[in-house]
């Protein structure tokens, strides 16, 4: 068993020395792709976060001032519930102070100033408001009524924030998802390659192996093992890659200081589980992409 | 040990490299196949390690029916059978003794089988103090040894050899003959392809002859033609 491991990592290493430009290439080519899944993950999630407060067809939030007593809660509540023409009253939602904590950890992710100025002492509770009419006009004239009740702090409407955003999210999306698929394919294209330029290159120790009666696993994994270390290298570099660039971004937005912006940051939790995606996909597509090319130059 | 029934196979269109030919060999049997070029000696040898497929008939080798086995088992049947050719198919980048511990490796034979074996069938084709040289550093009569320990280290049962003298002068060839005489001494059945009528003469063993791919003549103790 020792003796097979050595006897592949052996091989393995010679190949890579052997093919150095092509395996380069190869490298260069998955971290790349990788690198803009990994942007894709991101970017998602930040928009994800931006949008938080919308989520479920949210097109206005009524914000109830954090000193508001129990009785001026339920006038607006009261009043939100007799306007069922315009409302969807089944809908309406209040989010209490913990809760409306809870989301701003991350809507303002980019912005720990901010975040430690929040307690849920101090923070707005607020209403969300799902209408049943499609008429913005309407959703904004009735907003407005809202601002004077005493006990809210602050009306706001999705589609301020919405249009833009929205669209631009959906636009990034298509892009880096279709950018990072063609980049994906063309990385696996040039594994292929490699191995089959590895596999020519040793095409008489194929020849031999076969003869003596070496399996195909046998000969197949130290090519396999060349295509996982090619995607896992691909990998890392990605990672760190990713890594500068949600750090240069964090930063960026912080010195923006401005509260929209704030969101579109990932921290380190969700960033971890996007590294650990990418060496994941670099790692099996490198294994099996190589996998493939090993067995269809193989022919038994 | 081999026996091929009615066996058939045709490259691409042509006409058939071999047509419907039977003959049987038996255990520790020595058995030449000679013909003119192109006759189908390379294509018979072939067929009985699998690395070709016939159409019609079958390849019996040990009790199995080797082209009813699964692919993944054809490396295990290989295991039984060593291979020489006439132009040795050695490794130029690996010495004498890396050549032949090459055939253990790749089976996952573990280290201290093959510090014991190899020095063994090393010595018994008579290299044991070139077993650091490169195959450029050595003459084709000792290449062609060193390809004939390769095939034998795993003591199989059969040994196929496609033209093993041929690029061989007559002294040279002959001491190769001897060798693989030996080992067929040992038990080990051999089949023999062979334009060597000199050594076929000599040697007087079994002979079948193939033209166009037809067993015309299969003879006890026979002559070249
Ligand atoms: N891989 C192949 N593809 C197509 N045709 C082949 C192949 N191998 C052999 N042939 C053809 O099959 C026939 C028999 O070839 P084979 O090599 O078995 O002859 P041989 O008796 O070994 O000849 P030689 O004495 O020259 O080695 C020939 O006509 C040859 O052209
Ligand atoms: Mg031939």
């Amino acid at each position: 068993m020792i003796a097979r491991i050595s006897y592949a990592f052996r091989e393995t290493w010679a190949s890579f020395k052997r093919n150095v430009t092509l395996t380069m290439a190869a490298v260069i080519t998955s971290a790349v792709s990788l690198l803009l899944v990994g942007s894709t993950f991101l970017i998602q999630r930040a928009f994800d976060n931006l949008l938080t407060r919308w989520k479920g067809d949210v097109e206005l939030i009524v914000y109830v001032r954090s000193d508001a007593d129990v009785n001026q809660i339920q006038v607006i509540q009261d009043a939100l519930n007799s306007q069922p023409a315009v409302i969807d009253v089944s809908k309406l939602r209040y989010l209490d102070q913990a809760q409306s904590y809870a989301e701003a950890q991350k809507l303002f992710a980019g912005d720990p100033g901010t975040l430690r100025l929040l307690t849920p002492e101090n923070i707005p509770s607020q209403f969300k408001v799902v209408p049943i009419s499609q008429d913005s006009n309407l959703i904004r004239e009735l907003g407005e009524q809202f601002r004077s009740l005493a006990g809210v702090r602050e009306v706001a409407y999705a589609q301020d924030v919405f249009d833009v955003v929205a669209r631009v999210s959906q636009f990034i999306r298509i892009a880096t998802t279709a950018m990072s698929i063609v980049l994906l394919v063309v990385a696996v294209g040039l594994i292929w390659n490699t191995i089959r330029t590895a596999m020519f290159a040793r095409r008489r120790e194929i020849e031999v192996m076969k003869l003596v009666g070496a399996t195909n696993w046998f000969i197949r994994i130290p090519f396999m093992l060349e295509g996982l270390m090619q995607g896992l290298i691909g990998g890392v570099l990605s990672c760190l890659g990713l890594w500068g660039l949600n750090t240069a971004w964090s930063n960026a937005v912080a010195d923006f200081n401005d509260t929209e912006l704030a969101a579109l940051v990932v921290t380190d939790g969700y960033m971890r589980f996007v590294m650990f995606i990418l060496l994941g996909i670099g790692a099996i597509a490198g294994a099996v992409g190589s996998g493939i090319a090993a067995t269809r130059f193989l022919d038994v | 040990m081999i026996r091929l029934e009615n066996v058939t196979k045709t490259y691409g269109t042509e006409i058939p490299a071999v047509r419907d030919a039977s003959f049987e060999v038996a255990k520790g049997e020595f058995v030449f196949m000679v013909g003119p070029s192109g006759s189908g000696k390379s294509t018979l040898l072939r067929l009985m390690n699998r690395q070709e497929q016939p159409e019609r008939g079958a390849v019996w080798v040990a009790g199995k029916d080797i082209n009813e086995m699964s692919d993944s088992k054809v490396p295990y049947l290989r295991r039984n059978i060593g291979n020489i050719f006439q132009d040795y198919k050695l490794l130029l980048n690996k010495t004498v003794f890396e050549n032949v511990a090459f055939a253990l490796e790749v089976i996952g034979r573990p280290k201290h089988v093959i510090r014991q074996q190899v020095p063994a069938v090393l010595d018994l084709v008579g290299l044991s103090d070139k077993e650091d040289r490169f195959p450029h550093q050595l003459s084709g009569g000792e290449q062609q040894r060193v390809s004939i320990a390769r095939a034998f280290v795993n003591r199989p049962l059969i040994l196929l050899a496609d033209e093993p003298t041929g690029n061989l002068d007559p002294a040279t060839g002959e001491g190769i003959m001897r060798l693989l005489d030996r080992i067929n001494n040992t038990g080990t059945t051999v089949v023999m392809a062979t334009h060597d009528q000199r050594i076929v003469n000599m040697m007087r063993r079994r002979v079948v002859q193939l033209d166009r791919g037809v067993i015309v003549r299969d003879q006890e103790r026979g002559v070249y033609d």
